[in-house]
């Protein structure tokens, strides 16, 4: 079977995002960027299933810059077979890529797509349902564990108030939820090996997907800084300030 | 980074930085204070595949560039100085059979060294021949189909737990520099070798050192390459060796200005942080500079690792320099902490002990300013 993991670049989740002077994104001029976290979970997942003889073959997929070869190495050097990078400059949006991933599960009939939830960029939690609605596949979203039979899959859910545990049938969507596993760290020699593995690049036209964004960012603002604390004399000053300025008691 | 690096080895680089941050930096300050032999890393370091990172592909390497060696030492120093200290001295052992073994002691050891299976230990210094190691008293007399190694070494890092020693010894002790030759030693494996205790020392106090005393038979298959050419794989494996160490002084200081930034920005005096003094700014600024050049004299001389052309002038002008400003710089760096840095709750009086032994091992300052000043006047 094959697995197709679809990754985003990301800015890396160590960075201290700051807003553009004229607001109308966050500023990306060299700031490290990484793989997407949870995708880096669902690359993982796909490594330990073909490590446990179920799957065959792991492909990385990614809509973006240039630079998200970068991305895709990360990917191989964990241990992915291959790449594609779909180039495009634009800002991608999830139904975007979403209808691109479509045209590329159709030409590659993986048996399993494995994304990240979300991305730690725009937070949409989107794209796997997309994907699954467009393809009319079954979705496992948020797994926290992925059980694959014959035929099917036992996806572990982490939903409000505990766990879910859904059956679906083969090909289906599963998005990677915090606690699935923890990735590995590539090693150098794997990361050096990762550029002799191949990268096919495209584009959107190639699939006919019009990637223009649907969506207008209006402005982007920091959030408002944290106001200060207040220090209480004694537990029964804490105590009137709680039932009487909180409100919580 | 530097520009030097192509993509997979930024790749390398961010790797081993997230590793460091990750793996490295929490352990370091109880390998410090509780004289930890840095070798408690040795799995994680081999899973990565950092232990052979100075070895080419052919023996189990990855074949970095020396400029990409250079930015990776620095990142694990800066993490860690212990740790960094035993993996250099494994890479100087490595870097020996590398240089100087043929190729069918190359085959048997290195490739188990580069995977972390067989840690190494390099043996040139000895109690009485001081900056100069031609004046070396160890011998290696021909014995049935060996040799008889005799002799001591002392401050030799990773002995302890070393699976093998490259050991220089005179086989002809009337023709000084020319009648060193090198040897493997297999501790495990043949009787009298004796290790003692690891010296009780300032810094790096997680990267140990041991006197060795010798009377033992070493088989001549053992020997790197032919007699008498040991000296002179020695001098080319410290042009590698004073690069790394110049790596790991700039790696340090480069941790301790990052913490004196980060607590010059936090730290409010009289309603204010402490950065927007200029005195302390101006202090900032110069340790930034020095930090700079020191990188960039590195990197210089890191280029001319393994084009086969010697550079001992620029190896110690990187070795030099770097252990020198690394010092100033940790130490304003302590100095912007006040008091706290001086305790051991910050990493700064840390920084200053591991850096402390940067001026003296792998040829001193002094040394350094000889090799230079002897090229130029050459």
């Amino acid at each position: 079977m094959k697995i197709l993991v679809p990754v985003k670049r990301v800015i890396d989740y160590n960075v201290k995002v700051r807003v553009k002077a004229d607001g109308t994104g966050v500023d990306l001029a060299n700031v490290k960027m990484s793989m997407n976290p949870f995708d880096e979970i669902a690359v993982e997942e796909a490594i330990r299933l073909r490590e446990a003889g179920k799957a065959e073959e792991i492909i990385v997929v990614s809509v973006g810059p240039q630079q998200a070869q970068e991305t895709l190495r990360t990917g191989l050097a964990m241990g992915a077979d291959r790449g594609i990078l779909v180039k495009t400059d634009a800002t991608t949006e999830p139904l975007a890529v979403a209808k691109i991933l479509k045209k590329v599960v159709e030409e590659e009939q993986p048996g399993l797509v494995i994304l990240g939830k979300q991305a730690i960029d725009d937070d949409c939690n989107q794209t796997g349902q997309m994907l699954a609605a467009l393809l009319g596949w079954s979705q496992g979203t948020f797994a926290s564990k992925v059980d694959l039979g014959e035929g099917t899959v036992d996806v572990t859910r982490e939903v409000d108030g505990g766990l879910q545990t859904v059956k679906l049938k083969l090909p289906a969507i599963v998005t990677t939820d915090l606690r699935l596993n923890e990735p590995r760290y590539a090693s150098l020699p794997n990361i050096m090996k990762a550029k002799k593995k191949p990268i096919d690049e495209k584009s959107p036209e190639d699939y006919g997907v019009d990637v223009a964004p649907r969506l207008e960012v209006l402005k982007t603002v920091e959030p408002p800084a944290r106001q200060a604390g207040v220090k209480v004399a004694d537990v029964a000053e804490l105590v009137a300030k709680l039932k009487n300025e909180a409100g919580v008691l | 980074m530097s520009v030097d690096l192509n993509s997979e080895e930024q790749a390398v680089i961010g790797q081993i930085e997230r590793f460091s941050s990750k793996v490295l930096v929490p352990a370091a300050a109880e390998i410090d204070a509780k004289s930890r032999f840095a070798t408690l890393h040795r799995p994680a370091l081999a899973e990565m595949g950092i232990m052979g990172m100075n070895l080419p592909e052919a023996y189990g390497g990855i074949g970095l560039s020396g400029p990409a060696l250079y930015c990776a030492v620095e990142a694990i120093a800066a993490a860690c100085g212990s740790t960094a200290s035993m993996l250099t001295a494994h890479f100087l052992a490595t870097d020996s059979l590398l240089l100087g073994a043929d190729e069918a002691l190359k085959q048997r050891i290195l490739p188990a060294a580069a995977a972390g299976e067989a840690l190494g230990a390099f043996a040139l210094t000895e109690p009485m021949a001081g900056s100069n190691p031609a004046d070396m008293r160890s011998t290696a007399t021909r014995d049935g189909d060996g040799y008889r190694l005799k002799g001591s070494k002392c401050f030799i890092s990773n002995a302890g737990e070393a699976d093998f020693i490259v050991v220089y010894a005179k086989t002809d002790s009337a023709a000084g520099a020319r009648g060193v030759s090198a040897f493997v030693v297999e501790p495990a494996r043949i009787e009298g070798v004796e290790i003692g205790r690891p010296e009780e020392t300032m810094g790096l106090r997680g990267g140990h050192v041991f006197p060795i005393s010798f009377d033992c038979h070493v088989p001549a298959e053992n020997r790197l390459g032919d007699e008498g050419t040991g000296f002179r794989t020695a001098m080319k494996v410290l042009d590698n060796g004073r690069i790394e160490v110049a790596a790991q002084a700039t790696g340090i200081a480069r941790a301790a200005l990052d913490a004196a930034v980060s607590y010059a920005r936090e730290r409010e005096v009289g309603g204010q942080p402490i950065g927007s003094f200029q005195g302390l700014q101006w202090m900032l600024a110069d340790s930034a500079t020095e930090l700079a050049a020191a990188r960039a004299l590195g990197l210089q001389a890191a280029r001319k690792r393994g084009t086969g052309a010697r550079y001992s002038r620029d190896s110690a002008f990187a070795k030099l320099y770097a252990s020198e400003a690394a010092w100033r710089i940790a130490d304003r760096a302590l100095q912007i902490h006040g008091g706290y840095g001086y305790t051991r709750d910050f990493p700064l009086e840390r920084y200053l002990r591991d850096l402390r032994i940067f001026r003296i091992y792998e040829g001193s300052s002094e040394i350094q300013r000889t090799i230079i000043a002897r090229d130029l006047l050459s």
